[in-house]
């Protein structure tokens, strides 16, 4: 049962910490604009003129536009890779609410910045809040912290610099009429498909992505690596059934014993059958209670230790994100189906080749 | 998209299941050939202590199907995330051609499973097992079923494009006539609603009548009666229940009553209506058994208890649906 617990332990465990990702993932994007409006030339993206706005001054429905610059900076002394995102605040219909996601601190304004929790541990290690980055050209560009991003946002802040616009041209060495990509916020959510399309008609050399295909993509990569490791851990789970397969066949002779007595005494086969079933049905039950038990716990109190590395991927500032594990009984129901049902199909031949002993044969 | 936990768990157990009913399939096979009630040699012996295995084989893979047909609504709907336009399980079920014939497959795979086990009682309750060479025939054509369920959840599985856009419960639900994927077509709701709560009337009547006298001709009746009922609760949770319960009145649909938003609500209705069409089906369809095979006392207690229970559960189920309804239009709705 301890064994049976462990797999029970080890599936339910991914389950939650893929659910808890996913439902992070998605309240980290609801803040999201709900169109992203990349320039692509070669197949690979560029820089986007900002003066592309203005040519889609016509759609109606478009309640802004926001011009951003986003990229990656490679920190050489902590081997990390920084998530620079520079854009005006108040040019964003919601940037007045970027405070609350900012824990302490103002937002940024010339040669100022918001970090993530993990950006700002490994900048400003000593204490200090200034500290500087190199522009392309080896220029050195220097910034003052001037707050952190809230814990809850970690998925996607944890290794984010947030600044102004200008800076992050400055950093990237952009030209003053170019940036990384345009944001689009849509009064109403319903339009945004429709408006989508019309931005990608009047537009034809950009690629637009939805905030929805955002979330669907985080959605399926995570599913798609709790589906890998759900494979690899079913071979854990089988070798389990062969060993419980195995276990319910070998019979004791106190066993055989017990069966004959009990069939001498009255018993059918079918009550030792029901009697088995019950036995089996308790007794995987009570793993099923305690694995998923200590998962809840490994999630919920140790935020998934074993496993974030292989859900969260390879970068080398992972986000100390706490996740929130959701019981729901659809989640419940597929750990169930992938644990119990296995075990039930494996051990009820060997208990029906138990239940057809013999009343005499202990006796002999 | 097999590389999904919930596929994982899907094909998990349509093995299972096909495990399980394949090695009562190869008893049922030796049953039929080999079985001789006047012999008392090694192999009879061995066969009647097969027979033992194989009910107990076919009463666990009934227990698989309601599972799995639970969970393959539950990923229906967790597909759905995943799914281009998809908004919930109908969207995900109708990304490609095998979404709903596997689900009616696995309901209907549930039915003919209890059926199966009904006949087993009836048989085991008579010690010359009269009903032995029916119910392995039975058992023998349960395979097919049970193959071609596992093939189409296959193929569906096989077929989820993440990239490929559906539509959501709005639109193939919706009455907006002239959507090219509307399912149900434009009901109205008053008629519906009318047939409805006539033919649970009707059923319960027949009930009634049913438990004081059984007779031959009103279970017939009675049983073709709960097989429309059926149909149309499916109808009328759709077009009509199935928006109280989300107080939206253009949001139709038969699969998000089951999310933990609504309370599980649908598991409550579908959980109270399906049991409550099988025990109508069966009594009727245990008319059908001949009569001289003497097991007229144990089949005339099963239909008993059957009419008794499948209008418990028609009270219970009418009860659970309107409550939303009532509550909406008759007491001003919820505060």
């Amino acid at each position: 049962m301890v064994v049976f617990a462990a797999v029970i332990f080890l599936l339910a465990s991914f389950q939650m910490t893929t659910k808890a990702l996913t439902v992070a993932a998605g309240e980290s994007l609801s803040y999201a604009p709900e169109i992203l409006i990349q320039k692509m030339k070669a197949g690979r993206q560029e820089s986007i003129p900002v003066n592309y706005m203005e040519k889609l001054t016509g759609i109606f429905g478009i309640r802004s536009i926001t011009p951003r610059v986003w990229g990656y900076y490679f920190h050489e002394i902590s081997g990390a890779n920084f998530t620079i995102l520079g854009l005006d605040p108040s040019a964003m219909p919601l940037g007045d609410q970027l405070s609350r996601a900012i824990d302490s601190g103002n937002s940024p304004g010339t040669h100022e910045t918001v970090v993530g929790e993990g950006a700002r541990s490994a900048l400003a290690g000593s204490g200090s809040s200034l500290f500087s980055l190199f522009r392309p050209d080896l220029t050195l560009k220097s910034f003052t912290i001037v707050g952190t991003f809230k814990p809850e946002t970690d998925l996607l802040t944890y290794d984010s610099l947030f600044m102004p616009l200008g800076d992050a041209r400055d950093l990237f060495a952009l030209s003053d009429d170019m940036v990384t990509d345009l944001c689009v916020t849509v009064a109403n959510p319903k339009e945004v498909s429709t408006i989508a399309k019309k931005i990608a008609s009047l537009l034809p050399d950009t690629r637009v992505v939805t905030r929805e295909q955002v979330q669907k993509t985080y959605q399926a990569v995570f599913g798609w690596r709790s589906g890998f490791a759900s494979i690899c851990l079913l071979t854990a789970l089988t070798s389990f059934i062969i060993f419980a397969w195995d276990k319910a066949s070998g019979l004791t002779p106190e066993e055989k014993k017990e069966i004959s007595v009990l069939k001498i005494v009255g018993w059918q086969t079918s009550d030792i059958l029901t009697l088995r079933f019950w036995e089996a049905v308790i007794v995987s039950l009570v793993a099923f209670l305690v694995g998923y038990t200590l998962a809840y716990v490994h999630v919920a109190f140790f935020d998934a230790t074993l496993f974030r590395p292989i859900m969260l991927g390879w970068s080398v500032l992972h986000p100390a994100l706490r996740l929130i594990p959701s019981v729901d009984l659809s989640e419940f129901i597929l750990v169930l189906c992938l644990t119990v049902v296995p075990y039930l199909a494996a051990t009820v031949i060997p208990a029906w080749r138990s239940a057809i002993i013999r009343a005499d044969s202990a006796l002999n | 998209m097999f590389l999904n936990p919930w596929s994982v768990a899907l094909c998990l157990l349509s093995l299972a299941a096909l495990f399980l009913v394949g090695i009562a399939g190869r008893t049922a096979l030796s049953v039929l050939r080999y079985w001789d009630p006047a012999s008392d040699g090694p192999r009879q012996i061995r066969l009647e202590n097969e027979t033992w295995l194989s009910s107990t084989l076919v009463q666990y893979a009934l227990g698989f199907q309601i599972l799995s047909l639970v969970l393959f609504t539950s990923a229906a709907d967790n597909f759905s995330q995943v799914i281009s336009g998809a908004m919930c399980a109908t969207g995900a079920l109708t990304a490609n051609p095998f979404g709903l014939p596997a689900l009616y497959l696995k309901l209907v795979g549930a039915f003919f499973y209890g059926f199966w086990i009904v006949l087993h009682y009836l048989d085991i309750s008579s010690e010359r097992y009269p009903l032995l060479k029916t119910k392995y025939i039975f058992l023998v054509c349960l395979l097919p079923l049970l193959i071609v369920d596992a093939i189409t959840q296959t193929l569906y599985i096989a077929n989820l494009k993440p990239d490929i856009i559906t539509s959501c419960c709005a639109v193939v639900f919706g009455e907006g006539g002239g959507s090219d994927g509307n399912l149900l077509g434009i009901v109205p709701q008053d008629k519906v609603l009318i047939a409805f709560y006539c033919l649970a009337a009707l059923l319960a009547t027949c009930g009634h009548f049913l438990f004081r006298k059984l007779m031959m001709p009103l279970l017939l009746v009675n049983g073709v009666l709960w097989l429309c009922f059926i149909g149309l609760s499916f109808v009328a949770i759709t077009t009509v229940f199935s928006s109280y319960v989300y107080a939206m009145p253009y949001h139709h649909c038969p699969f998000c009553i089951l999310k933990p938003e609504y309370g599980y609500i649908g598991f409550l209705m579908y959980g109270t209506m399906l049991p409550a069409g099988f025990f109508g089906i069966a009594s009727a369809l245990v008319c059908l058994i001949p009569g001289r095979l003497g097991l007229d006392n144990v089949i005339g207690r099963f239909q008993k208890s059957a009419v008794l229970l499948s209008s418990i559960m028609l009270m219970l189920f009418v009860t659970i649906v309107s409550y939303h309804y009532v509550i909406y239009r008759f007491l001003g709705g919820e505060r």
